[in-house]
């Protein structure tokens, strides 16, 4: 979940007018394409879809199986990035024309981030790295000063809202501070396999949250400096993602393969599995909370799921077949 | 269907063909089978159901039916397909009707370079044809803005990064080896695009390159075809070719370039894209006389690299060291024991020579059958759980089955010395398949388990005797006909399954020709010394039927005659035939008097005949 | 010239021959491998599809459709039968016969019946050809006895003609290709940039590189014709071989385009017409043509004249059986080649006795055909004692005999198809100065100047220059001595009279003629400077230019010149006297055998780098060596 400094000022208002049109746009990147194998035709549509006011998912941009990430620029609605299989890509004018940022020596984009005192800086999360623009993703440099040789391979990258330049990233061996734009990284919290997801809340800033591959899910309370794993979230199978709940402060949820939908509503003091109303032992590829408070599982390649009550009954939503890799919510763009 | 001559016929004879001309008119007879059968399953009268995009480049080079080739292009080119399996057919079109095509169809290839995004995919042979295809493609339609192009980058930007890209990889190749090695189906995409490189490059040096890094293909796959079977490790292979050697791409080119086995049914449906082009390259003598004539047993000591890995690994690219042993009989070969590949590699064989190999399942092997997704985490951007689910889905359909025979096992070390294997597992408690599969082809007689311990066979011309270290029963094998396949067919054959962690096989093989008879061979081998222990690792003493004494602990490095085997010291290609240093850039190509250097540091082909 | 013979019979086939005919051929659509590769096929199998057009049921098979068929893989037995019917003829040909004959016994070894593969090899029993006195019937007879005795080993001394075993012709044939590859590769051919013989030494070399089992034979043959072809494209001039031959005729000497070597020119870079008939020949080269394949590399140098080159090499004359202290004199080949024009000489004197051609000026043309497109002088020798020099014949009828053999105008005064031990040269750049000083008693005494039907505008100055224009060349042509005009006459075959010698007589060409200019003084000279109509604002300020150069001249006691070029070099030459450039003598014995731009090598290396921007390829005799490389 993306940039909800810019978010912030409006819940209040969201709660007020409840039944109003939706003050936000809320974006998912999916791929729809079962089993897609490198040369097999591509039958559906995949990549970037906006919720429409009705309720639609409404596509844009290329159709791209290998969307894993999705960013905008804070000041202009038009500026996307997206991070892919190719690499990173980027677009000026709302998702028509797309430029790849990267050449050869990167590939398999895994995560993407603008910073939001800093615009035109960008942050891709690579297997073997990081890389960073300065320039709005016109050009891309490796910074990984302070990242182990072996053991880099990022997942997650996160820009923390309060300070221009303070990134935490999620790799192999570990959760990776910058305070610097990258210039240098240093290790924050060791792990044998990979953090797989990082988010700050929406409310506490100083707060953080990961979720990794077999050290279960962590908590850090002082800006990321210090982590501590959350009891009641298991260690032994992997965890995908982890979300806040933008109109609840004490709400997370956890999506896992292994485990299916695991929420909270204490804060992370107790976890309750959530499956329900889900397929048999859901195979959970994320989950995400929407501005209103809806929370969403996707299912691999079986459809998005909705939940208004937290989990404890689901809806299937549209996508049948779908894997959706990334939910944003962004203030509504002025028409 | 229309017949396919060079499937359908009797096995060709192997010989050497020593005139030029002969040579030429043989190889360009091949070329044209190819192209009249794909041109004969044409029908006018339903072009969307019978022509793809290799018959539009096939009627292109044969100058037929152009109007036919314009209207399915534009048929086809209103929904382009994605990444490098549709590229670098559409580069074939485009240069095979770069003069013919109407002004329509051609802008229409060039427009879905525009509008239709292309993945890069994720492996060693996606990048070539992916960045072959960019560079010829930015090369045929220079000087043109970046939002012509579905990359936002301009021609002269998009031809930069291929270039640097293939130059670099070839750097690679010619230092380190290839990642994917001896592949039995992926050949086709390394040979396409370099064909295509040297065809139809502008830049004299890519056009050098191509043309070098064929040869440089084409020498390796003379030099460790049987026959022209591939056999051997594989960084690559499927379900089927890993046990009917024969039936695999590899197998078009060693009949479109040596003409000493059949075909493959439809030309291996990827060679179908060499042929247009095929006239293009000419064969050296050197490496058809490679082929077909050899001149006695031969070692050959290559090193080659694993598929990346992302984590999980100390090394990104670890080496592995191949060895190669042939004969006219039979051939052995192995790597170290290494998952270069995670899913789809084969690690050692003992295949032998049968007069037609169509149907054949001419090998002999164990494996440990490995699935886990730690592994795939450590080659692919993925979380562990989806890929061993998902990859049967995928066109690698035993990978989750536990009488696999395809996949190479962390838990596997083998040595190899001549005609000698051993192989030893120490499988880590809670692995998913805590058994070994020792394949047992339908195609061997005289299967007889002794008392002794070791199972003896004949295949073809070899005698094979094949020593479980542990014990184990029998399971019938049970074949995946293709990638897709949902069901499994029973086409004899069985599987030796072995129930325990720590476990071993030894196979030695030998010529039927060295032995008065089976029971004389089954003597010698018994009367081998053989000592050995599967606790706390497995462990073996064995004085080969060459009289070499191997002593092979896992884990450890094997030792023969006394003295540990060095593979820090192999080079990249040692041998009889290749030999190229490690970091060299320069392989040097060697029959009798014939040999062909190929010196990428100064692009540099020599040939030079020994007077 | 038994090959004439085969080209007048060829003449009587009357079917249209889409490149001799068409208009200029164009650039290729691109210049990709597989573009030339392409286009070099399709004008090879026009060359086959000529002949096979040219079949008439009505008639019997050529020797040449024969073969055709052959390569085509076609009516096998009709060609079987036609084979029988000619070998049951007398023979004759010598070794014109003996190459033709290995092409259809390879074309043929595996679909011939056996009664037409007997009857060949029956023929290399029964059919003494002569191996002949030239360096092309050598490398023609012993190439095609290396490769039929390779075809047939193992056969005793009384199935060949010549009473050798296989192996002993075969080794015998092997020691001379190698003995007279050695001496092309160390000091240069002596039969060099012939403009019909090169047919003579393209197609053995393209049998031995195709056919030879020795690979070495095949590698020495294969870099043969790589040089040969590398050679060709190096000296012509949008694809026409202009300036010095060793060997010519009276035709091609000034329609520079017609000769067989235009068909390699045109079979190999496709940027010019073919010849009538592909040359006679050339169809000798295309049955087996698929099996060579032309870099691309040489394809550039065929048809880059997008800069001035000049290029010296070093060759040699034929052989000397007697009357000189040198068995062959080296030749010291100049060659300077820009878009509208190319110059070309060697120093002078006799390279061969009868056919040579030592200097020009060749102006390029939109279309070569039919057109006169040079100028040059000579000497119009004609010397029993010369002709000694080289033949072993007696002086008194040698001179008759050339013109019954095909060489009608060597005794003429008015020929323009000489060399002369009386003509010294010296060119630098654009620029030749030939002088000329003729002993008393010699055989004429005067000096001709070829005045092309084509030159433009050709105007006797007062300064004493001539000026002329030529395409897109100025021309400036300096007479030492006076002159008068005549018309340059054409030789005429008549019947013969008996015996299988030519009869020919002179007749005045209809339309525009040529012209001679002829200056009957022993003491003479010829300057010409060329240069293109770029330069220049006008023809006016061309010939204003050239009046304004330093000139001095003295014919006495020897011609002695001293001039300043259009290039500003200061020239001094004087007969019988190394030149002068710039206060420095032009020390030829430093040439190499190959020194310029696109061919080098060093004299007796064996080791030719053929060379085009970044491409290049090195040929090397010594290791039997074959480089490519591109420079990155």
């Amino acid at each position: 979940m993306k940039n909800f400094r810019r978010l912030l000022p409006m819940l209040g208002l969201l709660t007020a007018v409840a039944t109003a049109t939706p003050a936000y746009d809320f974006y998912i990147c999916a791929n729809i394409n079962r089993n897609y194998v490198i040369g097999s035709k591509i039958v559906t549509t995949n990549g970037i879809f906006q919720r429409t006011d009705a309720g639609a998912w409404r596509h844009f941009g290329y159709n791209d199986t290998s969307i894993s990430a999705l960013a905008f620029d804070p000041r202009d609605r038009n500026v996307i990035y997206t991070a892919t299989l190719n690499g990173l890509w980027r677009s000026l004018d709302g998702g028509k024309n797309w430029r790849i940022s990267n050449g050869w020596d990167m590939t398999e984009g895994r995560d993407v981030a603008v910073d939001p005192n800093a615009p035109d800086h960008v942050y891709l999360a690579l297997p073997d790295g990081i890389a960073v623009s300065t320039d709005r993703a016109e050009t891309l440099v490796r910074r990984e000063n302070g990242l182990p040789e072996r053991g880099k391979f990022t997942q997650a990258i996160k820009v923390d809202r309060t300070r221009a330049g303070r990134v935490f990233a999620g790799c192999e061996v570990g959760i990776f501070l910058t305070e610097d734009g990258a210039q240098n990284w240093r290790q924050v919290f060791a792990t044998k396999e990979t953090v797989n997801d990082l988010q700050q809340s929406p409310h506490d800033p100083q707060l953080w949250v990961a979720a990794t591959q077999s050290a279960g899910a962590l908590i850090s309370r002082d800006g990321g400096l210090k982590w501590v794993r959350l009891a009641g979230v298991p260690t032994e199978r992997a965890l995908y993602n982890i979300t806040f709940d933008v109109t609840n402060p004490a709400r997370l949820a956890i999506g896992s393969w292994a485990h299916g939908v695991l929420t909270t509503e204490d804060g992370g003091a107790t976890w309750t599995s959530r499956n329900a109303g889900l397929p048999e032992n859901p195979r959970v590829w994320r989950v995400g909370v929407d501005p209103e408070g809806r929370l969403y599982a996707s299912v691999f390649q079986e459809t998005l799921f909705h939940s208004d009550d937290f989990g404890r009954t689901w809806q299937p939503n549209d996508l049948v077949g779908s894997l959706v890799n990334y939910f944003v919510t962004l203030p509504k763009a002025a028409n | 269907m229309s017949a396919q001559p060079s499937f359908e016929g009797p096995a060709p004879v192997v010989t050497t063909v020593p005139a030029e001309d002969q040579r030429l008119a043989a190889y360009h007879a091949r070329v044209d089978e190819v192209l009249a059968w794909r041109a004969s399953r044409v029908d006018l009268n339903d072009i969307p159901g019978t022509m793809d995009m290799a018959s539009i480049a096939i009627l292109l080079t044969l100058g037929r039916d152009i109007d036919a080739c314009n209207e399915r292009v534009l048929q086809m080119m209103a929904e382009p397909g994605t990444g490098p399996f549709w590229m670098f057919p559409a580069v074939c079109v485009a240069f095979t009707g770069r003069d013919l095509l109407s002004p329509e169809a051609r802008a229409s290839i060039r427009e879905a370079w525009r509008t239709t995004r292309q993945l890069r995919g994720d492996t060693e042979n996606h990048w070539v044809m992916y960045y072959a295809s960019l560079y010829l493609m930015s090369e045929l339609y220079p000087n043109e803005p970046a939002e012509t192009w579905y990359t936002g980058r301009s021609s002269e930007e998009n031809l930069a990064e291929a270039r640097e890209w293939l130059i670099h990889w070839m750097d690679t190749t010619t230092t380190v080896g290839q990642g994917e090695f001896n592949t039995t189906h992926y050949i086709g995409e390394y040979a396409i695009p370099m064909l295509f490189m040297a065809s139809w490059a502008k830049d004299p040096v890519m056009k050098q390159r191509g043309r070098m890094i064929l040869d440089w293909m084409f020498a390796e796959l003379a030099t460790v075809t049987l026959n022209g079977v591939l056999r051997g490790p594989n960084a690559r292979s499927d379900e089927g070719s890993v046990i009917e050697r024969w039936n695999a791409l590899a197998s078009y080119f060693s009949w479109l370039l040596f003409g000493n086995t059949p075909s493959p049914a439809g030309y291996g449906g990827w060679g179908l894209y060499f042929a247009p082009v095929a006239k293009n390259y000419v064969l050296p003598e050197v490496i058809h006389r490679i082929a077909v004539e050899r001149d006695g047993d031969y070692v050959q000591r290559d090193r080659a690299r694993t598929r990346r890995y992302w984590r999980y690994s100390d090394e990104l690219s670890p080496p592995v060291y191949k060895t190669n042993y042939l004969r006219r009989d039979y051939a052995v070969g192995s790597t170290q024991g290494i998952v270069n590949d995670v899913i789809q590699a084969h690690v050692w064989d003992v295949t032998w020579r049968e007069e037609d190999p169509r149907g054949k399942h001419p090998t002999m092997f164990s494996l440990h059958p490995h699935s886990s997704g730690r592994m795939m985490q450590a080659q692919f951007s993925t979380y562990p759980e989806p890929m061993p689910v998902s990859v049967p889905f995928e066109g690698k359909p035993s990978y989750n089955s536990p009488d696999k025979i395809l996949g190479a096992s962390p838990y596997e070390k083998v040595f190899q010395d001549l005609d000698t294997v051993i192989a030893l597992y120490d499988i880590a408690p809670g692995e998913h398949f805590p058994h070994i599969n020792g394949f047992f082809s339908k195609d061997l007689v005289n299967v007889t388990e002794d008392k002794s311990g070791w199972i003896f066979a004949q295949g073809g011309q070899a005698y094979l005797a094949y020593r479980p270290l542990a014990p184990y029963h029998w399971i019938p094998y049970l074949h995946f006909a293709s990638g897709w396949a949902k069901e499994r067919q029973d086409l004899g054959g069985r599987v030796l399954t072995s129930p325990h962690l720590k476990n071993g096989t030894i196979v030695q093989a030998a010529s039927v020709a060295e032995f008065e008879s089976f029971a004389a061979f089954q003597a010698a081998i018994n009367a081998l010394p053989l000592e050995f222990t599967l606790e706390p690792v497995p462990a073996v003493k064995f004085t080969t039927l060459r009289g070499k004494q191997v002593a092979f602990t896992y884990g450890e490095t094997p030792v023969v005659a006394g003295v540990p085997v060095d593979y820090a010291q192999w080079k990249l290609f040692e041998g009889p035939y290749l030999n190229a240093e490690v970091g060299g850039r320069k392989l040097t190509i060697t029959h009798g008097r014939l040999q062909r250097v190929l010196d990428f540091n100064t692009l540099t082909i020599k040939d030079r005949v020994i007077e | 010239m038994k090959k004439f013979l085969a080209l007048l019979l060829l003449a009587t086939v009357a079917v249209a021959q889409p490149s001799y005919e068409a208009p200029m051929p164009g650039p290729p659509p691109d210049t990709r491998p597989d573009t030339l590769r392409r286009a070099y096929l399709e004008r090879v199998n026009e060359t086959l599809d000529w002949y096979l057009e040219a079949i008439d049921p009505a008639k019997p098979l050529t020797r040449e459709q024969a073969l055709v068929k052959l390569v085509r893989r076609e009516d096998a037995d009709l060609a079987s039968q036609r084979i029988l019917e000619l070998l049951a003829e007398p023979q004759s040909g010598d070794m014109f016969w003996m190459f033709p004959w290995t092409a259809i016994a390879f074309a043929g070894r595996d679909q011939l019946s056996p009664e037409a593969r007997a009857a060949i090899r029956d023929a290399w029993r029964t059919y003494f050809p002569m191996r002949g006195d030239t360096e092309n019937h050598w490398v023609m007879y012993y190439s095609s006895l290396f490769l039929m005795t390779e075809l047939y080993p193992g056969e005793p001394g009384e199935t060949w003609f010549n009473g050798k075993s296989s192996a002993e012709n075969h080794a015998e044939a092997r020691d001379f290709l190698l003995h007279w590859m050695d001496i092309a590769t160390t000091i240069g051919q002596g039969e060099f940039n012939a403009t019909h013989y090169i047919g003579e030494y393209a197609i053995p070399m393209l049998y031995l590189a195709t056919w030879s089992e020795d690979p070495a034979m095949r590698q020495r043959g294969r870099m043969l014709l790589d040089l040969l072809m590398a050679e060709l494209a190096d000296n012509t001039l949008h694809g026409v071989l202009r300036g010095p031959n060793a060997r010519t005729d009276d035709n091609s000497v000034i329609q520079r385009w017609h000769a067989l070597a235009t068909y390699f020119s045109w079979t190999m870079y496709g940027h010019i017409p073919p010849p009538p008939h592909y040359g006679g020949w050339g169809i000798y080269f295309a049955i087996a043509a698929a099996h060579y394949d032309p870099p691309p590399l040489f394809y550039r140098i065929a048809t880059d004249r997008e800069y001035d080159r000049e290029q010296h090499d070093h060759k040699r004359s034929r052989r000397r059986w007697r009357y000189s202290d040198v068995e062959m004199m080296p030749v010291y080949k100049t060659g300077y080649i820009r878009r509208d024009y190319a110059v070309g000489s060697y120093q002078g004197g006799l390279s061969d006795p009868i056919q040579a051609h030592v200097w020009d000026v060749t102006w390029a043309v939109p279309d070569p055909r039919g057109v006169h497109n040079t100028i040059f002088s000579t000497h119009p020798l004609s010397s029993s004692r010369v002709l000694q020099m080289y033949f072993t014949e007696y002086p008194d009828w040698m001179i008759d005999l050339l013109a019954s053999q095909g060489k009608p105008s060597y005794g003429v005064p008015d020929k323009i198809l000489s060399c002369s031990p009386y003509e010294q040269v010296f060119q630098d750049l654009d620029t030749i100065i030939a002088l000329y000083d003729i002993p008393p008693g010699i055989v004429h005494q005067r000096i001709n100047g070829f005045f092309s039907k084509d030159l433009l505008d050709v105007t006797e100055a007062k300064s004493g220059w001539i000026f002329a224009r030529g395409g897109n060349t100025y021309l400036a042509y300096r007479p030492l001595a006076p002159y008068a005009w005549e018309d340059l006459l054409g030789y005429r075959q008549l019947p013969r009279t008996g015996g299988s010698g030519y009869v020919w007589e002179r007749f005045r060409p209809e339309g525009e003629v040529d012209r001679i200019l002829v200056s009957p003084h022993p003491q003479n000279g010829t300057i010409v400077q060329a240069a293109s109509a770029d330069e220049f604002a006008s023809f006016a300020a061309f010939q204003a230019a050239i009046n304004a150069l330093p000139l001095a001249f003295t014919l006495q006691p020897t011609p002695a010149v001293k001039f300043t070029t259009l290039r500003g070099k200061q020239v001094e030459f004087t007969y019988g006297a190394a030149p002068v450039l710039d206060g420095k003598p032009v020390g030829y014995t430093s040439w190499k055998l190959f020194e310029g731009p696109h061919l080098n090598a060093e004299l007796g290396a064996r080791k030719i780098t053929i060379s085009h921007g970044r491409q290049h390829r090195v040929l090397d005799f010594n290791t039997v060596t074959t480089t490519d490389y591109v420079t990155p």
